[in-house]
């Protein structure tokens, strides 16, 4: 019998809104995101690369500072073009200095030791204790003019954040805070870093923080939470009545305690009680009596 | 034979040895040059050893092929590593041959009545000195091209180039286009062995040309990465196609494309 009336679909009605962009439109846009974060990677990729080309020249000042004293401007310039190295980064620029013949700290002026003799392996810390003994490869001690610019290479290098740069998110980027060994030693400086660490305008930072926290969580990483490929925001929940404490009396609660000592997390497991269950209700099962 | 002489021989035989590779990386990288399609001599590309050694022994004649010590069989050369400065006068330049041009043009199409001029240009070859390359030294290469107006720049090292200054070449790839090669890998010309087939380039109409005859999309072709060796003897670049002409037992010759990825 043919009725004139459809036939009702059993499949679930799609509850997407209609989207008012077509299938193209979005395509694009996503294309669009994904370019952007490797062009915003390429571009911190050019800016490390710069920074080590101008780092290769340094220092600029000449005396009387020296590694132990560098000039303000040359370590706060030093300092500010590290932020978005890695480790590897930093190693690549040693290297590049020393090709410059210049010592592996950015900023001394001294051009590396030359070890003389043949051989690859050198003794180090033959007079001192016995656990400073090493034999090192010749190499790692023609990086440095001395023992102390080694040091203090090395004491900025372990500061580097392992993170790429452009993984590090926008604050991130920022709490790289480097620190040199042998600081530059003069008041003017020391008042200025002193400002910089008073707190004004905290609770914006906070708010900051709390943002960067939440686009973690949310699996946002780095640019990418900047743009938001979600757009999410937050409410406060409306509460109507006044908070109120919980009691022992409340008649919840007592018939929780019992098990409370077994709550992991809010959740009682009923491992054991679900046995005794079972055999209970097989006792009154009656149903195969006849 | 005494311990000095001894060692005279050996400075001078390794002397002989640097020299000999060196001769043979510069031929090989003009058969290069000249295999992509640049304007080279028959008399630049197949320079004798001891033509060689003429040219770039600071010119003083002082090649004697006949050793002052031995029997006249025995020739030795002199030692072209001792001169300083010796590699910063090898270099070459050279440019595109018309034939070269025309397969780099792009088509006149529908679309497009007035297409950019071909992407290709002079070319500038250097053997560059030192026991490291480093981003300076790329960095003064790169300008060395740009402000010659060098469309390519092929910088041969003897020792590996930094990861840092590698990163150059992208940095300036909008001003000029810089290949690198090792000295050893230089050393023969890969294409010339009997297992290397043939590989051509297709100019953009012969590659629209294949594509249209078999009805396919670039992408469905057979692949060969831009560092793929042949593909670097031959400076191909993204998007390009090669035909692969291979010897065949049964059908004589044998021929396959390749998208450049």
């Amino acid at each position: 019998m043919a009725t004139s009336q459809m036939p009702k679909s059993i499949l679930k009605k799609t509850s997407y809104p209609a989207t008012t962009t077509s299938k193209e439109d979005r395509d694009r846009e996503l294309a669009l995101y994904h370019a952007e974060l490797i062009q915003q990677r390429k571009d911190i990729e050019l800016e490390i690369l710069l920074s080590t080309e101008t780092l290769i020249d340094y220092p600029l000042a000449t005396a009387p500072y020296d590694a132990s004293n560098p000039s303000p401007a040359d370590a706060k310039t030093f300092k500010d073009l590290l932020r978005p190295f890695q480790p590897s980064d930093y190693d690549a620029l040693i290297v590049e200095r020393n090709i410059n013949e210049r010592c592996g700290y950015t900023l001394c002026a001294n051009p590396p030791r030359k070890e003389s003799g043949g051989g690859r392996w050198r003794m180090v810390g033959k007079h001192g204790k016995g656990k400073d003994f090493r034999v090192v490869d010749k190499k790692e001690l023609e990086k440095w003019c001395s023992e102390a610019c080694a040091i203090r290479a090395l004491y900025v290098r372990v500061q580097l954040s392992e993170t790429a740069a452009w993984e590090r998110g926008e604050r991130g980027e920022n709490t790289v805070k480097i620190e040199l060994r042998d600081e530059p030693k003069s008041d003017s400086d020391t008042v200025v870093e002193g400002l910089e660490k008073l707190e004004l305008a905290g609770d914006d930072n906070i708010k900051k923080q709390d943002t960067a926290h939440l686009a973690l969580e949310r699996g946002d990483r780095g640019p990418a939470a900047r743009i938001g490929s979600v757009d999410v925001k937050i409410l406060e929940k409306e509460i109507q009545r006044a908070p109120e404490a919980p009691s022992l009396e409340d008649q919840d609660l007592t018939e929780r305690l019992d098990t409370m000592h077994l709550a992991l997390e809010g959740h009682t497991t009923s491992f054991g009680c679900n046995r005794y269950r079972r055999r209970e209700e097989e006792e009154e099962d009656t149903d195969w009596k006849l | 034979m005494s311990n000095e002489e001894d060692r005279e021989v050996k400075q001078r035989e390794a002397g002989n040895r640097e020299t000999a590779r060196l001769w043979r990386a510069w031929r090989t990288v003009h058969e290069l040059v000249q295999d992509r399609g640049y304007i080279l001599s028959e008399a630049e590309v197949k320079i004798s050893l001891e033509d060689f050694i003429h040219k770039f022994n600071s010119g003083d004649g002082n090649i004697e092929y006949a050793s002052p010590h031995s029997s006249s069989q025995h020739f030795w050369i002199p030692e072209l590593t001792l001169l300083p400065n010796r590699k910063s006068r090898m270099s070459f330049t050279a440019n595109p041959s018309d034939e070269m041009v025309a397969r780099y043009s792009n088509p006149v199409t529908a679309r497009d009545p007035k297409p950019a001029a071909p992407d290709v240009g002079p070319i500038k070859v250097k053997f560059e000195e030192g026991d490291s390359i480093g981003i300076k030294n790329m960095r003064k290469f790169a300008q060395e091209l740009t402000a010659e107006s060098f469309h390519t720049g092929i910088m041969i090292t003897s020792v590996n180039i930094t990861p840092a200054a590698l990163k150059i070449i992208p940095a300036v790839a909008s001003e000029t286009r810089i290949e690198t090669f090792l000295e050893a890998d230089l050393l023969v010309n890969i294409t010339h062995h009997e297992l290397v087939p043939k590989h051509v380039l297709l100019s953009k109409e012969e590659k629209a040309a294949l594509l249209q005859r078999y009805r396919l999309k670039e992408t469905q072709l057979p692949r060969i990465q831009v560092g793929d060796p042949v593909a670097r003897y031959l400076g191909l670049r993204r998007g390009q196609v090669v035909k692969i002409i291979r010897k065949s037992e049964t059908a004589g010759r044998y021929a396959s494309y390749r998208f450049t990825v």
